[in-house]
């Protein structure tokens, strides 16, 4: 099977500082594959373990993705290949714009049997690219796929929808954007750190996979931290008889 | 000034009264798109649409299949905001018609409004750190939405409107529904918990958690967990955690027990009167948001707690 999972790099979020006048600081955010973006990843090297293959990376980004760490980091976990799409154009980029300079990135590397996507990228979390990546592909595509089973050429996956859970046969090629629960992501060891060396990585820019610009379909007006609700602070340390009474007393006055 | 042409679209009927108020506050003209029987038709006139397409839905239909068509009536008709409802199939079709329409999804948007004859939507972004407010260009914009942005307005009975039926079979390509099953799992409506007991991480086994229930039965608050515990652990339904892609609520009292407090999750209960909250390391994010707080081991402390409580 042909695979190209897509990641996406994003701002640690726990490094994310808020300023007092409640606008974010990233000095201190580096950056980092999204965290759901590990299970499609993990979701494809599933596939290609059992029914072989390859298993190809694949993200668009402005300059951030154009890190050694990174690339490391995402190459250790067990992909054959990596493309990159680096471009200032593709940094802060909305889901359609995301999603036009997947479908072209994808139709430059060429065959693939399925193009797999997180449930959604740490910053945005739109929920949105795969779908609109399958779209513009005109082939299948599905999201919410919590189970995926190769069955010649095609698969069948299991989709989980609020009250039921859809059991689908879907033809290859197709898209899919896979749950946070589908799998547990492993974590790279030495020798997947020592593979991860020999890999391939492309780097394109926006004109080297034909991409025509796409306007921006909004205009971010602000991006603020919410106003956080003032808390007491009445905090109690140790599990002496004496603590856990004041700590109990103070935890009744709340429940009344 | 409204909008001329505001649509809105449903796989789930419990979400018509709130998606039609909606755009009859932002539309002149509303229209629904439906995916079941003639009676909802009825009632999102009366909730409000003045025309309603109904596309057949059968056991085992993928209502998805029809969003080329759904896509080319918005073109037609000059629709200049879809709203989709956010359940999955809702999120599917808002990206496959933002991609016909060469447009972006813009996803739970948590307020909208008009400014300057534009649409501007409020969403959060980085897992809850920040709302973002963004005035949406495209002549058709498309966004999801959940329940809870908008208000239901009171059912009008004598409201008239328009129904086309469209009885044509979804497109589905390659896409064949094999099974249906209906999901186990109870549900609950923690939203309206007055108290909620959270759990997180720091239980380090299943069994553990009856120490939490305890805890929930003795106050009689209703039980609920981060992320990590429904999802990797899967110790508890999805329904019950909380956060920003989880549950949001707002109980009078949040006990959070051996929850770290990262943004993700405290998104979901920023709007508890009382948060308390039980860790063992003093300098978890947990306690720059808690009312009151206790640095300690919850498995010795904790079952000292519902002991005391109940006395
Ligand atoms: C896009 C995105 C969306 C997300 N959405 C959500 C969401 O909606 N809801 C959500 O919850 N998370 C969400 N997350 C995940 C979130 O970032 C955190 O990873 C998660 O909330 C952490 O869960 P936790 O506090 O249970 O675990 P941890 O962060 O691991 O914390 C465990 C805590 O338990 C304490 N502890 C350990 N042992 C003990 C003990 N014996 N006694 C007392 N304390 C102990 C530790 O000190 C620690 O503070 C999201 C993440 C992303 C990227
Ligand atoms: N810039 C990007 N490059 C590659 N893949 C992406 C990019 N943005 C989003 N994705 C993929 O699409 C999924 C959903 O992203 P989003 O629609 O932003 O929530 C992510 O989990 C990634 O798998």
């Amino acid at each position: 099977m042909r695979i190209i999972a897509c990641f996406k790099a994003v701002p640690e979020e726990q490094d994310i500082v808020v300023e007092k006048d409640r606008q974010l600081n990233f000095d201190k955010a580096e950056w980092k594959i999204g965290t759901y973006d590990l299970n499609a990843i993990e979701a494809g090297k599933q596939l290609v373990e059992a029914e072989g293959g390859q298993l190809t990376g694949l993200a668009v980004g402005g300059t951030a993705l154009d890190s050694s760490k990174l690339k490391k980091n995402i190459l250790s976990r067990g992909l054959d290949d990596l493309y990159l799409v680096i471009d200032e154009k593709a940094e802060n980029a909305d889901t359609y714009q995301t999603a036009k300079l997947l479908e072209a990135s994808i139709r430059k590397i060429g065959e693939f049997d399925l193009v797999l996507c997180g449930a959604g990228s740490s910053d945005l979390y739109a929920q949105q690219t795969g779908n609109q990546v399958g779209e513009l592909l005109g082939v299948p595509v599905i999201n919410s796929v919590n189970k995926i089973t190769p069955q010649g050429d095609k698969v069948i996956v299991e989709r989980v929808l609020e009250d039921s859970v859809q059991v689908l046969e879907v033809s290859l090629p197709a898209v899919l954007s896979v749950t946070s629960e589908i799998n547990v992501p492993r974590i790279p060891g030495m020798k997947d750190i020592l593979a991860a060396k020999k890999k391939p990585v492309t780097e394109f820019t926006v004109e080297d996979i034909g991409a025509a610009y796409v306007q921006p379909t909004s205009l971010v007006l602000s991006t603020q931290a919410p106003e956080q609700a003032e808390r007491k602070l009445n905090i109690l340390e140790g599990d002496s008889e004496e603590t856990i009474d004041e700590f109990v007393k103070l935890f009744n006055e709340a429940l009344k | 000034m409204a909008i001329k042409n505001v649509w809105f679209i449903t796989d789930d009927l419990s979400a018509i009264g709130e998606l039609a108020a909606g755009a009859r506050k932002l539309g002149e003209h509303v229209t629904a798109v439906l995916f079941s029987e003639q009676d909802q038709a009825k009632e999102a006139i009366a909730c409000g649409a003045d025309q309603v397409y109904l596309f057949k839905k059968t056991e085992g239909s993928f209502i998805e299949g029809y969003s080329k068509e759904i896509a080319g009536l918005i073109r037609a008709e000059q629709a200049g905001l879809v709203m989709v409802y956010s359940s999955a199939s809702g999120r599917l079709i808002a990206g496959r018609i933002a991609s016909q329409l060469e447009t972006s999804a813009i996803s739970n948007v948590s307020d909208l409004y008009i400014e300057d004859d534009h649409v501007v939507a409020e969403h959060m972004v980085y897992g809850g750190l920040a709302l973002r407010k963004e005035k949406a260009l495209s002549d058709t914009v498309v966004l999801t939405v959940g329940l809870g942005v908008f208000e239901a307005n009171a059912k009008d009975e004598s409201r008239e409107g328009k129904v086309t039926e469209i009885t044509g079979e979804a497109e589905n390509a390659g896409i064949k529904v094999i099974e249906i099953r209906p999901k186990q799992g109870e549900t609950v409506n923690l939203k309206v918990a007055k108290k909620v007991v959270g759990v997180g991480r720091g239980f380090a086994n299943e069994e553990d958690l009856k120490m939490a229930e305890d805890l929930a039965s003795a106050t009689g608050a209703e039980l609920a967990c981060s992320r990590p515990i429904a999802e990797g652990e899967k110790w508890m339904g999805k329904e019950r955690y909380v956060g920003v892609s989880g549950a949001v609520l707002k109980p009078d009292v949040y006990v959070a027990i051996g929850i770290s407090g990262q943004i993700q999750h405290m998104v979901g209960v920023n709007d508890a009167k009382t948060i308390v909250a039980i860790n063992k390391d003093k300098n978890a994010p947990i306690f720059k948001q808690a009312d009151i707080g206790l640095v300690g081991d919850l498995y010795t402390v904790l079952p000292k707690i519902t002991e005391k409580l109940k006395a």
